[in-house]
């Protein structure tokens, strides 16, 4: 028996060394653009304390700020975070991003399961970093088959909870229940911390989500004007900080960042030329510390101006509306606000999708695409083939990327990447050129 | 006085370096096996082939690089990816009247399909991913099994009466389902006859995928090779073009890019 736990120890040892290494690495190549801006600081320290230094009193001090408070793990999007605040616990996202955690995951789950879950797995079985092992419990709504899965895979290690997601959200029936789940999921919550939430605390919650919402809007909105500011890969490094902040902390250095962003806008201060091509990452989230893909994109010359996934702009997009503050109210728009505007693909039919990428398109005036495809997820891929159909009538070239969190097929993405920005970019200087 | 341009293309397996004049017309090309060291090799024969031409390689200030090694050659000045350069060079090593819609290129690692526009830049590519299937070096693993060289699979193939059905994409089983043809006693004409179809359905499937428009073009060291070019007219049901110098067709695509940008 001791000779197991030795062994488990070692190997535990040499994944979270190779983990720090890497986010090490990555978080270096951030760094050592001129371009940074400072307020960014904040964020890649997040991921430091979490990825680099793994260190539980670091990310305690950070999240539960000296007290007590119960941390709940949370996968994908459908959790509603304002019910943990207002229990006075705190989430963490805990979807994972990591190679390292991914070829752990590999022994553990079928060949086949997208690098996400494998990464999640992976963290969980090892406890690799700290985050995971203060978790109380982890919530996993049952949206892709992955997902559900890896939930009962989880609960060899944790404490799972499953919260059943319903796949058409347009049928009264999903909503009505959706909206006993989220209720029942309340009473979970208030058994776990001991603390019943009150429509006050509920209220305040609601509020201090609002407003980190507010800042990563205002964000998207920098994002959208025709002089960068930013560069991608930073600003969705900060949105994924999120994931292991609170939302007051994360919002006030949100705030800092929009700022400083906005005074480089005044002073016409542009972090890439004209003619480098605006890009759009559709598809499955690029999570930290696997930043591979957005790297790549932005060094060969292009900039991420959005990303549409749940890691990027669907994270905090939409607040909650609830008119009166009751609780009945509150309760009844958390339940909306976490389904109806949700556009995984997880949902048939998912047009709103399409929409929200047209629109996008339009307003974050997007020269091409790349869909980005984690192996395994099907339903991402299956999609695919209407975004391709929409945007072909739009004249917008899109570039599909399959890939895991693996280093090894760099190379040849790194030439496709290339022939595709130099494209879009000769097509742009074209245009440019015309005007 | 006339203007000159260079184009060198480091691929994988071979170098190729190509010098065309301001009217587009081409002075003289080179091919030389990579070697280990791309960037002395590019010198070199870069060197021989300005003398072949009776140029110095200071009448040559414009030398674009693209290929697989594009970045590590130190006499160009900028470096243009193979999607790029093949479309450019496609159109003007097509044969005459030919209006290129897709250029295929198989390469000693990499097979590209590119499709282009009227003024010939590139509107859609998709390229092989990280395996040898649908490449030059699958047909280079095939020959050393036949104990033939990569040029004689070609012509053999052609007299081929009822090639075989290889079914097996990778490299590697495909080796191993010649060898088990091999032992059943087929005839290596239908062999490699199976090989080349196989080669072309798989490139031909990317290609129908990135949407394939008339005329097309083979381009890469794979288009001097009949029996492949036969494949794929074969499994295209289209009339298929072999570049001028179809192995050349990158190099000369990244000389003409010169002008192009002077």
């Amino acid at each position: 028996m001791n000779q197991k736990t030795d062994k488990f120890n070692r190997r535990r040892a040499r994944f979270a060394r190779s983990l720090a290494r890497s986010t090490q690495t990555a978080l270096d190549e951030l760094e050592a653009s001129p371009d940074l801006p400072q307020s960014m600081g904040y964020f890649i320290d997040i991921m430091r304390d979490v990825f680099v230094k793994q260190d539980k009193s670091l990310i305690s001090a950070r999240l539960q700020g000296g007290d007590n408070k119960k941390i709940i793990g949370t996968y994908c999007l459908m959790v509603p975070e304002e019910l943990i605040y207002a229990a006075g616990a705190i989430p963490v996202r805990l979807c994972g991003g990591s190679y390292e955690a991914s070829s752990m995951g590999d022994e553990l789950v079928p060949r086949d399961t997208c690098p996400v879950v494998k990464a999640s797995v992976g963290f969980h079985s090892l406890d690799i970093i700290s985050l995971y092992q203060m978790c109380n419990a982890v919530i996993v709504p049952t949206t892709c088959d992955a997902k559900r899965k890896m939930g009962e895979e989880l609960s060899k290690f944790t404490e799972v909870w499953m919260l059943e997601a319903p796949h058409i959200k347009e049928t009264e029936g999903a909503r009505r229940q959706w909206l006993s789940h989220i209720k029942a999921l309340k009473k979970d919550i208030e058994k776990l911390t001991g603390k019943k939430i009150r429509r006050k605390a509920l209220q305040t919650s609601i509020r201090m989500i609002a407003g980190a919402q507010y800042e990563a809007r205002r964000l998207y909105e920098i994002r959208k004007s025709a002089a960068p500011v930013i560069m991608g890969r930073e600003a969705m490094l900060a949105l994924n900080a999120y994931s292991y902040d609170t939302a007051f902390e994360w919002a006030k250095a949100m705030a800092g960042l929009n700022d400083e962003l906005e005074s480089r806008s005044d002073n016409g201060r542009a972090v890439a030329g004209s003619n480098a091509p605006r890009m759009l990452i559709a598809g499955c989230p690029p999570i930290f510390p696997n930043w591979k893909i957005p790297s790549l994109i932005e060094e060969m010359g292009a900039v991420i101006v959005a990303d549409e996934s749940c890691m990027g702009s669907r994270y905090l997009y939409d607040p909650i509306g609830a008119t009166e503050k009751s609780m009945r109210n509150m309760m009844a728009g958390i339940a909306a606000r976490y389904l109806m505007p949700c556009v995984c693909p997880s949902f048939a039919p998912n047009e709103d999708r399409l929409f929200r990428l047209l629109q996008m398109v339009e307003e974050f005036r997007i020269d091409g695409i790349i869909y980005y495809v984690l192996k395994g997820c099907i339903i991402y891929d299956f999609e695919l083939i209407r975004v391709e159909k929409i945007m072909k009538e739009k004249n917008i070239p899109v570039l599909r990327i399959e890939t895991d969190y693996s280093p090894e097929d760099i190379e040849q993405l790194r030439t496709r990447v290339e022939a595709f920005v130099e494209m879009l970019g000769t097509k742009k200087s074209n245009m440019n050129y015309e005007l | 006085m006339m203007k000159y341009y260079g184009g060198i293309d480091a691929g994988s397996t071979y170098i190729k370096a190509a010098i065309v004049d301001s009217n587009g017309g081409i002075q003289g090309c080179k091919v030389a096996p990579t070697g280990i060291d791309c960037r002395s090799t590019a010198r070199e024969m870069f060197g021989k082939l300005c003398d072949e031409s009776g140029l110095s390689p200071s009448d040559i200030p414009t030398v674009i690089s693209t290929g697989y090694g594009r970045r590590l050659i130190d006499i160009a000045s900028e470096n243009v990816t193979e999607i790029k350069a093949h479309a450019a060079g496609g159109i003007r090593t097509a044969p005459d009247g030919r209006k290129i819609g897709t250029i295929i290129d198989i390469g000693g690692q990499d097979s590209k399909v590119i499709i282009i526009d009227e003024d010939g830049e590139t509107k859609n590519f998709a390229m092989n991913d990280k395996c040898a299937a649908g490449t030059g070096r699958f047909l280079e693993v095939i020959s050393r099994v036949l104990k033939l060289t990569v040029d004689e699979l070609g012509p053999l193939s052609l007299q081929a009466k009822a090639p075989c059905r290889i079914n097996s994409l990778c490299a590697v089983f495909a080796e191993s389902e010649v060898i088990s043809l091999l032992a059943r006693g087929k005839d290596r004409a239908d062999i490699i006859a199976g090989i080349h179809m196989s080669l072309a359905r798989r490139i031909l499937g990317m290609a129908k995928r990135a949407g394939v428009e008339p005329d097309v073009l083979l381009t890469g060291g794979g288009a001097l090779n009949p029996g492949l070019v036969a494949a794929f007219e074969d499994e295209l049901m289209m009339d298929i073009y072999v570049a001028e110098n179809p192995q050349l067709n990158g190099a000369i695509g990244a000389a003409l890019l010169g002008i192009r940008n002077s």
